[in-house]
């Protein structure tokens, strides 16, 4: 059968008319590999869920702790499900809306297997600790540089298909994965600057609160960009799709678009609200926050108001109830999200388990609910045949929001439980409650509630594997249907009306469009960054701090592989209850030298920016060897092999050699006696833990965890200096 | 914008369920509506935006960048000068033979204190583990009367990496566990830590 499609744009001059077919081969596979990685993205995070209530669940394993499988959880949630949801979505939809098949299907499986290598890879190295702990920008250089290359074969092939094209003006779900492929390119490329000092580790080339608004700045955007420009796009064409009925409102969707694009990039500094960064970047940060609210729920009211006058098939099709409770999931986000960005809500909210329940309620709620949603749509189809079951798709569907309902609100609780306990004050001007560990006590009740809500959403979706896989077994892959349509004339020869004034004309003019995006989020980007890079507020140049001696540079590193930073936060607020808690406010100087940084942005256990002297080294020892030993009810797992594994000082030269090209002040006599500089510390300290009697390791001095405890006791003394 | 009627060109028809215009843009069957933005959301939008504007202007022009950092100061300096006040007032009120007098009756109290907070540094029965052994007659701090102990438990030995109890327990529990730890003189546990600072007998 041939299907002609409505030539709508037939001018003087008609373009010959083409036969061609869709490549939806490449659909199935990133279909697959949605489904693969999103149970595989599900199950760890709710193993890391259960660990939190229940410490002993890393079995004693390194690679299995909470600070390794973190990285690994929202990697795979975010760019291995959601990742390969969007191409899924886009190979699909795009075809259709541009009426050809992809620039080239080489392209397309480079793109493919390009990115399955890459989960593969992320997934392998993270448990290991190969990491750069900068959240969500985890993964090391040649993981960095291979995410750079696949993106490019995908954006060359995606605007490949849109030279060849058969449909003259692209539609709005074409202007946000455009606006996505050249926005994730550029925070990738910018926040992955790093110096490499062996095959598989380096350093940032920003440090400390330059390190941090570049890496919010990516960190935020790949919310903005990978979990909610894509999935407009998407909701875009399934929506009609799916409901059969045109899109609300054509000049919403160009206000919204426009208007989301422009602000969302600025809102990055909304993550380090009431830090040392400079307060007119949290000012910003928190205002384009709040000017994100409308645009956010521009999108939601042109996917709800679609379904008007198809809302009885809400009661009847389960596509439709996904696709309808992804929206208003994305609608609850986009509001708490500005909510959370108050300075003074956020004030509360930082660093508790708010933040998690409110990311989760828009990655099950919006990015899950809508990729299932899709699936749902897109297998029959795909398989030439009817969805085996709607009874199991309904009971996924009501296993999806009562999970996702179960988590946000158990959270909810306990972030805000934690935050109020955290600033508790009596009258006396003292804490309320000022041992750490009686705030944790509390909130263990409702880890489990949330690991339930997590767990009701994974059974859902393990019925829906299956009811999709009934489906496939059922169905056949047919002959790719044969479509025509006209192939476009130059645009030279077309009359005003046909090209279109206004936003219209736009439309018709791609190239000029993919400009104007990038200059819309490059005007937010330079505004925020370049003065971070060159203002000298942000470039704090305090000679009084010293940098990190090599044994704590060696410890730190071990900080950063360990992934200590999913748990613990390095920033003390200007606030009356965290000076009496952790001391004085961080300062920016402070972390001049930190690469990366280390802020964090939940603490689970308390911060540590001056942990530095306020415990004796065999505190530390025994403490990192099983925690329990010294607070009964800790919750953080036992390390014992940092006090049997060898800290790697044959690089510790080339590492300082690196700092130094960076612009941290060592001398070139640090950089060549660092090995020796850093035995003759750790030795020093092995000698204060050996008269102390207790500790039986004739190589103590050459232990991670010594390097360790020097860089701990170094938080907050800063070389001295305090 | 378009007047919102079936003669404008680039309406193509009626929707005939809602009766709205339906613009002639068609994408792989999806078509489009031409309806205006819905004014309570511009609202929103615009509302935000005031705001926005209003915030900058003074917090970060009106305000120089300093009003949080303001904020904070005061506050701290009243917590301070409320620190101060409470320093002075425990200085005056500790009489040594008051306190020892009291602590000894209060002692048995003080040992479910002493093994949740105490132990873990100190050892379960005083021995010394991370910290001092409190069960000799060496002391290094002070001399091994109620006011030094007390002092000590609550305020703590920053240097030493001992933190200051007075925050975490209330008045009472300091001079149980004050009791406690002066009733573990003489005990010889096994594994003690060899005696730290001053002999005092």
């Amino acid at each position: 059968m041939i299907a002609e499609h409505n030539v709508t744009h037939a001018g003087s001059d008609p373009g010959e008319l083409e036969e061609f077919t869709y490549d939806d081969q490449i659909v199935r596979y990133f279909a697959y590999a949605t489904i693969g990685w999103g149970l595989i993205a599900f199950l760890v995070g709710l193993l890391i869920a259960l660990q939190l209530g229940l410490w002993q669940l890393n079995f004693g394993l390194p690679w299995l702790t909470f600070g390794r499988l973190r990285p690994l959880h929202t990697n795979a949630a975010i760019f291995a499900f959601a990742g390969n949801a969007i191409f899924m979505g886009v190979y699909h939809s795009s075809q259709r809306l541009l009426k050809t098949r992809m620039f080239s299907d080489v392209l397309s499986r480079m793109h493919f297997w390009g990115w399955q290598l890459i989960i593969v890879s992320a997934a392998i190295m993270l448990p290991l600790g190969i990491t750069q702990s900068k959240e969500y920008a985890e993964l090391e250089w040649p993981i960095d540089i291979a995410i750079t290359v696949v993106w490019v074969i995908f954006a060359v092939n995606f605007f490949g298909t849109i030279w060849k094209r058969r449909e003259r003006h692209i539609y709005v779900a074409i202007w946000f994965y455009i606006a996505t492929i050249v926005t994730v390119a550029v925070l990738h490329i910018v926040n992955s600057i790093e110096l490499p000092y062996s095959f598989l580790r380096s350093y940032p080339v920003y440090a400390g609160v330059q390190d941090g608004l570049v890496q919010w700045w990516y960190g935020h955007n790949a919310v903005a960009f990978f979990l909610t420009t894509p999935f407009l796009g998407l909701m875009y064409y399934y929506i009609p799709k799916a409901a059969n009925r045109p899109v609300y409102s054509y000049r919403l969707s160009i206000v919204h678009f426009w208007a989301l694009i422009f602000i969302y990039i600025w809102a990055g500094p909304h993550h380090l609200l009431n830090t040392a960064m400079p307060e007119w970047a949290q000012t910003l940060g928190m205002i384009f926050s709040l000017m994100l609210w409308a645009p956010s729920w521009g999108g939601m009211i042109n996917g709800l108001l679609t379904l008007r006058g198809a809302w009885q098939r809400l009661r009847t099709e389960p596509i439709i109830k996904f696709l309808v409770g992804a929206v208003t999931f994305y609608g609850m986000s986009t509001f708490e999200g500005p909510l959370l960005s108050i300075k003074a809500v956020n004030s509360l909210s930082h660093y508790t388990d708010w933040t998690i329940g409110h990311v989760h309620g828009g990655t099950l709620g919006w990015n899950g609910l809508l990729t299932f949603g899709i699936l749902y749509y897109l297998v029959p189809k795909l398989w030439n045949t009817e969805l085996y079951s709607k009874k199991l798709a309904n009971v996924h569907f009501w296993l999806g929001i009562t999970g996702t309902g179960v988590y946000m609100i158990s959270l909810w609780v306990a972030g805000i439980t934690q935050g109020l306990m955290w600033r508790g004050l009596t009258a006396e001007g003292k804490l309320m409650y000022p041992d750490f560990m009686e705030t944790v006590t509390r909130i263990i009740p409702l880890y489990w509630v949330r690991a339930l809500g997590g767990t009701m959403f994974i059974i859902g979706f393990c019925i829906m594997v299956y009811n999709l896989y009934k489906t496939m077994q059922s169905g056949r892959i047919s002959e790719p249907q044969k479509h025509k349509a006209r192939r476009l004339v130059s645009v030279t020869t077309l009359n005003a009306s046909e090209l279109g004034s206004k936003h219209r004309l736009l439309e018709g003019l791609p190239m000029v469009f993919t400009v104007l995006s990038v200059i819309a989020i490059l005007v937010g980007s330079v505004i925020e960054i370049i003065p971070a890079l060159v203002v000298q507020e942000f470039v704090p140049n305090d000679k009084k701090i010293k940098p990190y001696t090599a044994l704590e540079l060696a410890g730190r590193d071990i900080y950063v592989r360990e992934g200590c930073y999913t748990c613990h936060s390095q920033q003390i607020r200007p606030m009356v209850s965290e000076t009496l808690r952790y001391g004085k406010p961080s300062t920016i100087a402070e972390s001049q030298y930190d690469r990366p940084f280390q802020w964090g942005s939940k603490r689970t256990g308390p911060d540590l920016a001056r942990v530095g002297g306020k415990y004796p080294d065999m505190w530390h020892y025994r403490h990192m060897i099983n925690p329990r030993e010294i607070v009964p009810q800790s919750i953080m797992p036992n390390y014992p092999w940092l006090a049997t594994a060898n800290t790697d000082l044959d690089v510790i030269s080339r590492k300082l050699q690196v700092m130094q090209t960076l612009g941290v002040p060592y001398s070139n006599d640090e950089v060549k006696q660092a090995k020796a500089d850093a035995l003759r510390q750790a030795e020093k300290i092995a000698a204060g833990l050996r008269a102390e009697g207790g500790v039986n390791d004739a190589e103590l001095e050459q232990r991670e965890l010594v390097a360790l405890i020097a860089y701990l006791q170094r938080l907050g003394k800063n070389g001295g200096v305090e | 914008m378009a007047d919102n009627t079936p003669h404008d060109p680039h309406v193509r028809r009626m929707d005939e369920i809602l009766n709205e215009p339906v613009l002639d843009h068609e994408y792989d069957g999806i078509e489009e509506l031409d309806n205006p933005l819905p004014g309570w959301w511009l609202m929103t939008f615009y509302g935000a935006i005031a705001f926005a504007v209003v915030y900058f202007t003074v917090h970060s022009i009106i305000g120089d960048n300093r009003l949080a950092e303001r904020d904070y100061q005061q506050q701290w300096a009243a917590i301070e000068a409320q620190q101060a006040e409470q320093l002075a007032a425990q200085k005056a009120g500790l009489d040594p033979e008051a306190l020892a007098a009291e602590v000894v009756s209060m002692a048995a109290a003080g040992k479910p204190i002493y093994d949740s907070r105490c132990a873990a540094c100190h050892g379960g029965a005083g021995e010394g583990l991370i910290g001092p052994n409190l069960t000799d007659d060496s002391w290094i701090h002070g001399d091994g009367t109620a006011v030094p102990v007390y002092e000590v438990i609550r305020d703590g030995v920053n240097a030493n990496g001992m933190p200051p109890w007075g925050a975490l327990l209330s008045e009472d529990e300091l001079k149980q566990v004050t009791g406690y730890v002066l009733s573990l003189q003489g005990s010889n546990p096994p594994n003690a830590k060899a005696p730290q600072g001053n002999k005092v007998n």
